[in-house]
């Protein structure tokens, strides 16, 4: 019986019993006309007509079973008859059952982090009428690096767009309130920044909250109600307003004990008093899906907590910090809107220039959607993504071949069974459709296991991916998208090995299937080719792991110049605790006396913050340094505490390191690395001389040379250049960063630290600590999460490639058994005849490898941005692959090779 | 109404193949089927009328008959069945095994 009929019947099983009924109903009508029509009354009639059609609903019944019932009841015959054979085979179910959901489970897994960062929209309302201002503009700096661009400061992230250009989201406040004037096309705007790290005491206790400063309209704009109190709005964001602060869900329950509590309770941000109004839901982390601040601020109330430097902000039309969305009236598209503003928003900016040069690359305005929030987290990880994407797809790709070639096999087994099912009148549908039932719950049992791999599979990827970052907010989770996704996955997997296999056993050509069991060429051509294809993907992902092994090598590789091991970094910030100048220097050497006594701790120092993210904390020194008259180019200027140079062990080449002779009041001074040394001072000694500081109206003394060391991150030479070191407590920065050197593992003495801490101060939280080694590793979390994942990959890859192989050629081995006893019973030799197996798997090999060299090579191009320090077609890494994936295949093929010389030539014979 | 006419229990699966026989000849609805095998019958064979339904189906799901919506001669909205290529062979098969079994039936009957 055609199986798609009865699908289709019993889709249409409504219709169809609508139809019935209809039928039945003119049935009876008709009967009762009748025998009206011989003279019957028509009450009589009627009953008649029924009494002689039998139980109508009983009958009914029995007509929709037809339909309804049989398909379910084969579908029932063709499950028990699946879970009998795969009850029978366990070694076969269970190796397809687990490289599945290896493969189910890795796809999972990628998947659910591709929709949490580049899919999911904001948990607000409406969020497709959301749109993101941007703009961009050529890069504010020409080739001469002379600065001529109208955005005169920025305080925020700027991205490289194309060509050379820069985009960024960071507005003058002058250009929000020009927007939010213009209310033809959005109707509500809001606008917030970055307040970056704050210390928010409650009840006395201090510690780190990120903070968000958001205008008025920020929490009516996106639409969100507030779990407990009310929300900022309009009347809190006003200069002298009652200093208000909107805390997120989880700090209310891990402050407050949850929201109900937090509510009218007075708190103190960087020492500053404010009042909680309410607590945002549980759901919302704002508009940037990287982050999830603790706390919400008026816009305004950065006079209070960041005084004189905020002030100065909001007039300057000419420094860039404040981000907006906007909301598209219904009916507006973003094109319209696009279009109103950025004549508006041109018309403004070309204002504000100062020079003709200022003129010529003006900011051009550009809307963006704004539906899943931000893109910093899309820009980083979009295309590492698609990158593991395919990955993993190949891995799946080489389970589907590998199950439909151990599927072939058993089909050629089958193939006997099949044939007098074929032959005894089964139609040829039926028979498939018990094999594709069989291979789909093969499939479904590799789906579900594979859910759960992948379960375990995002909690390992989350913490490869935070490597240790304690505010990390990204949270992939298994929702029913990612769980449908991979039950459509699993289904298609099924139906794709298992239609080729079962459409080869049941060709209609029985009749040699029948005499003598064996099969022809054609299902060992298939699983040849399913072998070399495994081959071949397994290549790829041996080159790609290869590739990045090799990166990560050589940025580990990448001298520093100063210690990576044994030390401890923490940060602390005393003026957000109300430390002042000039106490908050002594504040600051006090503690790193009382850390250098803990017992075990060798020396400690501290910066303003740690080497590897040095440049992302500014310069220590305001403008310029020049020599003379002379401009230094390049160098970078870091505030050391004492002893910084012997902690870090940085070699001392001239002179002396700071030390605790540096203080506020005496002559100012300086070390200076070597280069900068060879640089401006050739052979001549530099110890004695002066660097002048215009802008800070002061002159610092070199007292000492100290050795080349890479500053800031591993990857970009330029930040590597000079060094300047100045005495923090000459110029002191408002967050330091200590550095322990420490005997044994520096996260040992993380309490003792911390002890300290709070009995000097117990308002000054203790904030990112963490081993030089994680953070220096923190920078370059992306290459160790590929090589870690690609390595794995690689691996899986290759022995589910080898399983198959191995597969193959036991397969062909028994199917030779024949022609190999006749060979043997001829004179041939075990080693001749293990040999004529492993040619045979370095031929399939060979056509792998033909196939995917040029692959790889091709899509390596690809990955360029990704790697560091190796080429994209790197030989080397070329010829390890080959000669792995080749070792790998011997492997596979030597266990049938050494069967196939242990045949004993009578009893093949014999069978013959 | 005479004698009471047989009903066609005597031999099962037959009503198939009177199903097929009737469609083979013309195209017809549900009670249109049973009035024709009442009358060609002379009336000695009465269908169970309600057992019309479930075979009807049967033959639609096997593929040997095919139901569309059309008119009766009393202009009234019926499914009217027409058999198919696959009906008329089912119908072959069936005729001949029922005259395999009537003959020797029949012989069975005369032997005695």
């Amino acid at each position: 019986m055609d199986p798609l009929r009865r699908l289709k019947y019993w889709l249409e099983n409504g219709k169809r019993s609508a139809a019935l009924r209809e039928e039945m109903e003119l049935h009876l009508a008709e009967k009762a006309e009748e025998l009206q029509t011989n003279g019957m009354a028509p009450d009589r009639a009627r009953a008649e007509a029924r009494r002689r059609f039998g139980n109508v609903g009983l009958k009914y019944e029995e007509s929709r079973e037809i339909w309804v019932t049989r398909f379910l009841s084969e579908l029932g015959q063709d499950i028990r008859y699946g879970l009998r054979t795969m009850a029978a085979n366990k070694a076969f179910t269970g190796l397809a059952v687990l490289s599945l959901a290896l493969g189910i489970g890795a796809n999972t897994t990628i998947f659910s982090f591709m929709e949490s960062i580049l899919l999911r929209s904001l948990p607000v309302a409406d969020p497709e009428s959301l749109v993101v201002l941007n703009w961009h503009s050529l890069a504010p700096r020409d080739a001469n690096k002379q600065s001529a661009h109208v955005m005169h400061g920025l305080q925020g992230m700027a991205w490289p767009g194309d060509k050379g250009s820069i985009a960024t989201g960071m507005f003058p406040y002058g250009a929000f309130e020009l927007i939010r004037a213009e209310n033809s096309v959005f109707s509500t705007v809001f606008g917030y920044f970055n307040g970056l790290n704050r210390t928010l005491a409650v009840r006395g206790q201090a510690s780190g909250a990120a903070t968000e400063y958001v205008t008025g309209e920020y929490f009516r704009g996106l639409g969100v109600s507030p779990a407990a109190g009310r929300l900022i709005d309009s009347n809190d964001d006003r200069a002298g307003a009652a200093p208000a602060a909107v805390i997120s869900y989880a700090t209310s329950q891990r402050r407050f004990g949850g929201p109900a509590d937090a509510v009218g309770q007075p708190i103190l941000v960087d020492n500053v008093p404010f009042t909680v109004i309410g607590v945002a839901p549980p759901e919302f982390f704002g508009v940037d899906p990287a982050a999830a601040p603790d706390l919400y601020l008026p816009l305004r109330s950065n006079l209070l907590v960041e005084g004189a430097h905020a002030a100065r902000m909001y007039p300057d039309d000419n420094f860039y910090w404040i981000e907006m969305m906007g909301r598209l009236r219904p009916g507006v598209t973003t094109a319209q809107a696009q279009a109103t503003l950025a004549s508006q928003f041109h018309q403004w900016v070309a204002a504000t220039a100062k020079t003709d040069r200022e003129r010529a690359n003006l900011p051009a305005l550009m809307l963006n959607p704004g539906a899943a929030g931000l893109g910093g987290l899309r820009r980083q990880y979009s295309k590492p993504l698609y990158v593991l994407l395919a990955m993993v797809a190949l891995i799946l790709a080489i389970a589907c071949a590998n199950i439909a070639n151990l599927l072939l096999a058993r089909a050629a087994a089958r193939r006997r069974e099949m044939a007098v099912r074929l032959s005894l009148g089964a139609g040829r549908l039926r028979v498939v459709r018990q094999l594709l039932t069989e291979s789909v719950m093969l499939a479904m049992l590799g789906g579900a296991l594979g859910v759960l791999f992948a379960v375990w599979g995002v909690q390992a990827l989350t913490v490869l991916l935070s490597n240790g970052r304690e505010n990390f907010t990204l949270h992939a989770e298994l929702d029913w998208n990612v769980l449908g996704v991979s039950a459509a996955i699993s289904v298609l997997c099924g139906l794709l090995f298992g239609l080729i296999p079962a459409m080869q056993s049941t060709r209609p050509d029985v009749l040699p299937a029948l005499k003598n069991g064996r099969e022809g060429g054609q299902g060992r051509r298939a699983q040849q080719l399913l072998a070399v294809a495994q081959i071949a993907m397994s290549f790829l992902l041996l080159f790609a792991a290869g590739l990045f092994v090799r990166t990560l090598d050589k940025l580990h590789s990448v001298q520093l110049g100063y210690a990576r091991e044994n030390i401890l970094l923490f940060s602390l910030n005393a003026r957000q605790a109300g430390h002042r100048d000039p106490e908050i220097a002594a504040f600051y050497n006090d503690l790193r006396k009382r850390f250098e006594s803990i017992p075990g701790v060798r020396a400690a120092t501290l910066s303003q913050s740690s080497i590897i993210n040095a440049p992302r904390t500014g310069q220590a020194v305001r403008g310029p340094m020049k020599i003379g008259a002379i401009n230094i180019e390049g160098a970078q200027a870091l505030a050391a505490g004492p002893g910084f140079l012997t902690t870090m062990q940085i070699p001392i080449l001239a002179g002396r390191e700071i030390d605790d002779r540096d203080q506020p009041g005496s002559l100012p001074v300086a070390v200076i690395s070597e280069r900068l040394a060879r640089t401006y001072f050739e052979n001549e000694n530099p110890v004695g001389r002066r660097i002048t500081l215009p802008d800070e109206k002061r002159d610092v003394e070199i007292v000492g040379v100290a050795a080349n060391l890479r500053y800031g991150g591993l990857k970009n030479e330029e930040e590597s250049a000079m060094t300047v070191f100045v005495a923090a407590t000459q110029f002191p920065p408002d967050r330091v960063t200590y550095a322990l050197r420490t005997a044994g593992d520096p996260l040992g003495y993380v309490n003792r630290a911390r002890e300290i801490v709070r009995e000097a101060d117990s308002r000054v939280p203790v904030t990112n600590v963490v081993t030089q080694a994680a953070e220096i590793d923190r920078t370059i979390s992306r290459e160790l999460m590929f090589a870690k994942l690609c390595t794995g990959f690689a691996i899986l890859a290759l022995l589910t490639a080898c399983v198959g192989l191995y597969g193959t050629m036991s397969y062909s081995v028994a199917r030779q058994a024949g022609e190999i006893g006749i060979r043997m019973a001829l004179g041939a030799q075990r080693g001749t005849v293990v040999w004529m197996v492993l040619r045979r798997v370095l031929l399939l090999a060979a056509v792998g490898l033909a196939i995917s060299v040029p692959a790889a090579l091709g899509a390596s191009r690809l990955v360029k941005s990704l790697l560091f320090g190796t080429q994209p077609n790197d030989p080397g890494t070329l010829a390890l692959a080959g000669f792995v994936l080749v070792t790998a295949a011997l492997l596979a093929g030597y266990a049938p090779a050494r069967r196939a010389s242990r045949i004993d030539p009578l009893a093949a014979l014999r069978q013959e | 109404m005479g004698r009471k006419p047989q009903k066609n229990d005597s031999l099962p699966g037959s009503l198939d193949m009177l199903i097929l026989r009737t469609l083979s000849l013309r195209d017809l609805h549900g009670y249109g089927i049973v009035q024709f095998i009442q009358q060609s019958s002379g009336n000695e064979l009465l269908v169970e009328e309600g057992s019309l339904y479930p075979a009807l189906q049967r033959l639609e799901l096997n593929g040997w008959i095919d139901g569309a919506w059309g008119v009766t001669p009393n202009n009234r909205r019926a499914r009217i069945y027409t058999i198919t290529a696959a009906g008329r062979q089912q119908l072959d098969v069936e005729t001949r095994q029922y005259a395999k079994l009537t003959l020797a039936i029949a012989r069975v009957m005369g032997a005695g």
